[in-house]
């Protein structure tokens, strides 16, 4: 570190992020709290999410005190676990699924974590140092092949899985990174016209994707279809919101969560209980956290020292913002049916801890913002 | 550096408005359904008449290992009413009346009905196996009774009664614990899961998966229709290595030990267990604990006096799974051990020779034991010793072990599976115990002066004395190895699941659980002594006249401040063997007049062997 290098600890912390990060655990905390209240496990259960939030702790600090240029060597074995852990829930004697698509990690019968979620740190780390080697500009076709493949790798090993959710996050986190990373305006033009042909097939032919997960998908565009199914959910998440009106039921109070109309209120639709129990304004209060929170990781992208860092935290972002859109997007219709956990709101240890890695990898990159 | 992000200045400003755009847009479309369409959403929600309620799945069944069923369903007819009777006007009539024609105080009507641990549109059961009449009565005269409603439903049924209860195990109502457990985070108040034994080892594969039914209700809680149904889906059925025949004579031969065992004066036995296993694979073909109990006292919640009365003391625990649960010093069944370890040790030798002056003083003078025949054996071969049960020759054997201080012959135990668990599939294993200087110095630690680990200890042991401890299940999984070639194979009551079409999905396999290396040379010796013992030794009065060669030792192991308990291990037939079997009687006095019997008995079933009633005596231990 050179003398011009840091001084204090209050300039090595970013504290509209730390701000943002703790109310937004805070803010999930309550939620959890409220959604798992009529459920019979619900001591058991918060006390597993109060674990979870200590146990991000760790790599929140560990990451943060780390040097992340230090990331960039170790791109290599990154992308071998990266590989590992996607494929792990398939190896035997490791895997274990949940409802068709949540994949687990597990050891004699005990679940450890979802491999998804620490993936997604890790992918974001050994793209950030592929795309960095570009220099900011990736305009040859050579190059943009080279990319595509660096992406597609992960994205088709994971959607194999098959988590539709977790690889769709992962092609949000690569096209965030790749604007950063200078990738040359028409390459996104090309991306979207395969992304659209590739979903187009996806739904038209018959094997790739189960009926059910057909169903999840166009719920949103056809509301009539599977109504008893997903239909039905989606109907209920949305009568759940919508009545929650301005100021919302108040905390504990919402009828349509209260009575299990909504399916997994506590973990993907959480958002359909702070809708319907805290109304407009408490999803004005959300949006703006995550809003401050989004900030926080562009302006520390913007102050990183190099491109390597400021690609990191161009991918977090992307990763948060695809999140949170689709995860709301999907309780009020506007977006299809998948699996994604809204962060720092839902209940499960491995997305919190998760995320809170990497709020300490956007401390490590703005820590290290000074210097050549 | 700075040049690098002004290069990007553009691609962040593009970065940033993504970000506000796509919040913006939820944030529109929030505005628009919470704001202007609140008050149609708050309608919709206020009129929201879908109500779920779930079916119960039925349990998959438990067949013997010949398909027959052990454990099956019985279709019953319940009364259920629904808690929407509270909403109306003439409820109270309505449940006094149905509390008089199905028997059920008005008290515990409503306590059901009022209870918010359960689904709160789900009919509450409030009795199961109503007479017909009752059930005729209620459907003739239904408009009478609104809510009430006659279902049916599946409630477990034993066929061959009590036989396996203890492997069997019981199914009851969910406890607090349980609904606290994540695994079982689907679980409601009122489920029946898996409490012990087989029920509650595969539990999830029994269980099944749960219907439901989505009902419209009006504005009042009452049920209009039916909008959507999913069936239920019955629990896998699942067939156990237990042989129905089997186990009904080892259940028959323990209680002929018991009664044995009083005939000859021990009138406090009262309790026991019989294992046998097919010694190549670790099957369990039958396993039998006394006392034992009735399965069906459990059916719809077992009543508090029953509870209190088979978990009371003086009961001796019926509940217990004595082969798996409980944990006794061998005895002189261990001699077959501590010989294999002098054996595969070279502490010993098949031509070894031993004198045995009744009084062994091998310690100091001080500390003489006597053998169990005060008179001495005299001059005696190794294979004598086991033959004749001659303390003595184990003494002299152990205080070897204890000379060359290496804890071998606790390392030998180890290695064939003793001091801990076997593995089997069954809850609530224990695993025994193995003393060393280690463990003697941590189970003294608040005692100094008996810390030491003294000659006295191995010399005990190596009789099966002590502060040894085996499960009859670890016996007779010793003796298997001893009988299959030297594998201790890990036992299994699980022989397959099965799908719905009836075919296996699930087979288990035999697994090695501990393979300590026996010399075959060393396993011929051993056989030559055990089938000595029951042709010409302490096992002799009991198989008297018995047409297969069994290669057993009996035992009568001395409890502080209790009466002898007796033992009998062996695996059968000598020359070609299939099946080892170890028998523990508590309190019954000698093994081989008690004990040896009661494995001849099952022995003679096993290979169709005529059998009657053996009244024998023996005064070894």
């Amino acid at each position: 570190m050179s003398t011009s290098g840091v001084k204090t600890v209050t300039d090595r912390l970013h504290f509209g992020l730390l701000l943002a990060a703790v109310a937004l655990a805070a803010f999930g905390t309550l939620m959890v709290w409220s959604a798992t209240a009529g459920m019979l496990a619900h001591d058991a259960m918060f006390k597993r999410h109060l674990i979870g939030l200590a146990l991000g702790l760790l790599p929140l600090v560990g990451l943060g005190m780390s040097d992340y240029q230090k990331w960039k060597n170790w791109a290599g074995p990154l992308m071998i676990a990266l590989a590992l852990l996607i494929v792990s829930p398939r190896i035997p004697g490791l895997g274990a699924s949940a409802k068709g698509a949540t994949s687990w990690l597990e050891v004699a019968g005990q679940r450890l974590f979802q491999p998804s979620e620490p993936a997604k740190l890790l992918f974001i780390v050994v793209m950030a140092a592929m795309i960095a080697e570009f220099s900011g500009r990736i305009d040859q076709s050579r190059d943009v092949l080279r990319v595509a493949g660096y992406i597609a790798l992960p994205v088709v090993l994971i959607l194999v899985q098959p988590d539709l959710g977790t690889g769709l996050v992962f092609v949000a986190i690569a096209m965030g990174m790749l604007l950063v990373g200078g990738l040359a305006p028409r390459y996104f033009a090309i991306a979207a016209v395969v992304g659209i042909v590739a979903i187009g097939l996806l739904l038209a032919l018959p094997g790739p994707l189960e009926a059910y997960q057909k169903d999840r998908l166009l719920v949103f565009v056809d509301p009539s279809r599977d109504p008893k199914g997903a239909g039905y959910n989606l109907a209920q998440s949305k009568i759940a919101i919508g009545s929650g009106g301005v100021t919302g039921k108040g905390l504990g109070a919402g009828s349509q969560s209260n009575l299990n109309f909504i399916p997994e209120r506590h973990t993907d639709f959480i958002f359909s209980v702070l809708g319907e129990q805290l109304g407009f304004v408490g999803a004005v209060i959300l949006i703006g956290l995550f809003l401050a929170l989004l900030a926080a990781a562009l302006s520390i992208s913007t102050s990183s020292r190099d491109l390597f860092g400021a690609l990191i935290a161009a991918g977090l972002l992307a990763m948060w913002l695809f999140q949170i859109v689709e995860n709301i997007g999907m309780t009020v219709g506007m977006m299809p049916i998948t699996g994604i956990p809204l962060p720092f709101m839902s209940y499960g240890s491995s997305a919190m801890v998760t995320n809170l890695a990497g709020v300490g990898m956007l401390l490590s990159v703005w820590s290290r913002r000074y210097g050549t | 550096m700075t040049t690098f992000r002004q290069q990007l200045k553009g691609r962040f400003a593009t970065l940033g408005l993504i970000v506000l755009v796509m919040l913006g847009g939820l944030l529109l479309r929030l505005w628009s359904m919470e704001v202007l369409s609140g008050a149609s959403f708050a309608a919709q929600a206020e009129d929201n008449r879908i109500r779920e309620v779930s079916i119960d799945a039925p349990r998959g069944r438990v067949l013997d290992a010949k398909g027959r069923p052990l454990v099956t369903n019985r279709p019953v007819m319940v009364v259920t009413l629904a808690p929407s009777i509270l909403t109306r006007e003439d409820s109270a009539t309505v449940i006094t009346r149905l509390s008089a024609l199905i028997d059920v105080p008005v008290p515990d009507i409503l306590k059901r009905l009022s209870s918010d641990k359960q689904e709160r549109l789900k009919p509450r059961i409030l009795r199961a196996d109503v007479p017909m009449t009752t059930v005729s009565y209620l459907v003739e005269h239904a408009p009478e009774f609104p809510d009430v409603a006659v279902d049916a439903a599946a409630v477990r049924e034993y066929p061959f009664g009590g036989l396996a209860a203890h492997v069997l195990g019981y199914a009851g109502e969910i406890s607090e614990g349980q609904l606290q457990d994540e695994n079982l985070a689907d679980s409601r108040i009122g489920d029946i899961v898996g409490k012990a034994g087989i029920e509650a080892q595969y539990d999830k594969v029994l269980l099944g998966e749960k219907g439901y039914r989505r009902l419209e209700v009006d504005s009042k809680g009452r049920i209009r229709r039916v909008v959507a149904q999913g069936e239920p889906r019955a629990g896998k059925d699942i067939v156990l290595t237990i042989d129905a025949d089997v186990q009904s004579v080892a259940e028959k031969a323990l209680a002929d030990a018991l009664d044995e065992a009083h005939r000859q004066g021990y009138t406090k036995a009262r309790a026991g267990a019989v294992v046998v296993l097919d010694i190549k694979t670790g099957a369990v073909v039958a396993m039998a604990s006394a006392p034992s109990y009735d399965p069906t006292i459990f059916l719809g919640g077992i009543k508090d006096a029953d509870w209190k009365r088979l978990t009371d003391k003086a009961s001796e625990y019926p509940l217990n799974n004595r082969a798996v649960m409980a944990a006794y010093p061998p005895a002189s069944t261990f001699k077959a051990v501590t010989g294999m370890a002098g054996l595969q040790d070279k502490v010993t030798s098949a031509g070894a020779s031993y004198f045995c002056p009744g009084k062994w003083e091998g310690m100091g003078k001080q500390w003489a034991k006597w053998c169990w025949n005060h008179a001495g054996h005299g001059s005696i071969s190794f294979t004598n010793g086991i033959i004749q049960s001659c303390d003595t020759v184990f003494y002299e054997i152990g205080q070897k072990f204890y000379e060359r201080k290496k804890e071998e012959l606790q390392s030998f135990a180890r290695s064939i599976g003793l001091g801990s668990d076997t593995g089997i599939d069954l809850p609530g294993e224990v695993s025994g115990r193995v003393p060393d200087a280690a463990w003697k110095k941590l189970y003294n630690r608040n005692y100094p002066e008996y810390q030491q680990w003294l000659p006295g200890d191995t010399v005990n042991m190596a009789i099966g004395q002590g502060d040894l401890l085996l499960t009859p299940l670890q016996l007779a999984s010793v003796y298997a190895a001893f009988g299959n070639g030297g594998k201790v194979m890990k036992p299994h009551v699980l022989q397959s699941v099965l799908g719905p079409d009836g075919k296996p999905t699930v087979e288990v396999s035999p697994v090695v659980a501990h393979d300590p290396k026996l010399l075959a040379g060393n396993l011929a010796t051993l056989r030559r002594a055990l089938v000595g013992a029951t042709t010409s030794g302490t096992g002799r009065g009991a198989f008297s006249g018995f047409k297969i060669a069994v290669a057993g030792k009996t035992g009568t192991a001395q409890v502080k401040g209790k009466d002898d308990y007796a033992w009998f291990a062996c695996y059968a037939p000598a020359d070609a063997p299939r099946y080892a079997v170890s028998v523990v009687i508590e309190q019954g006095g000698h093994g081989g007049s008690v004990a040896g019997p009661a494995a001849r008995q099952v022995l003679a079933t096993l290979f169709s062997q005529p059998w009657h009633p053996v009244h024998t005596t023996d005064v070894s231990r």
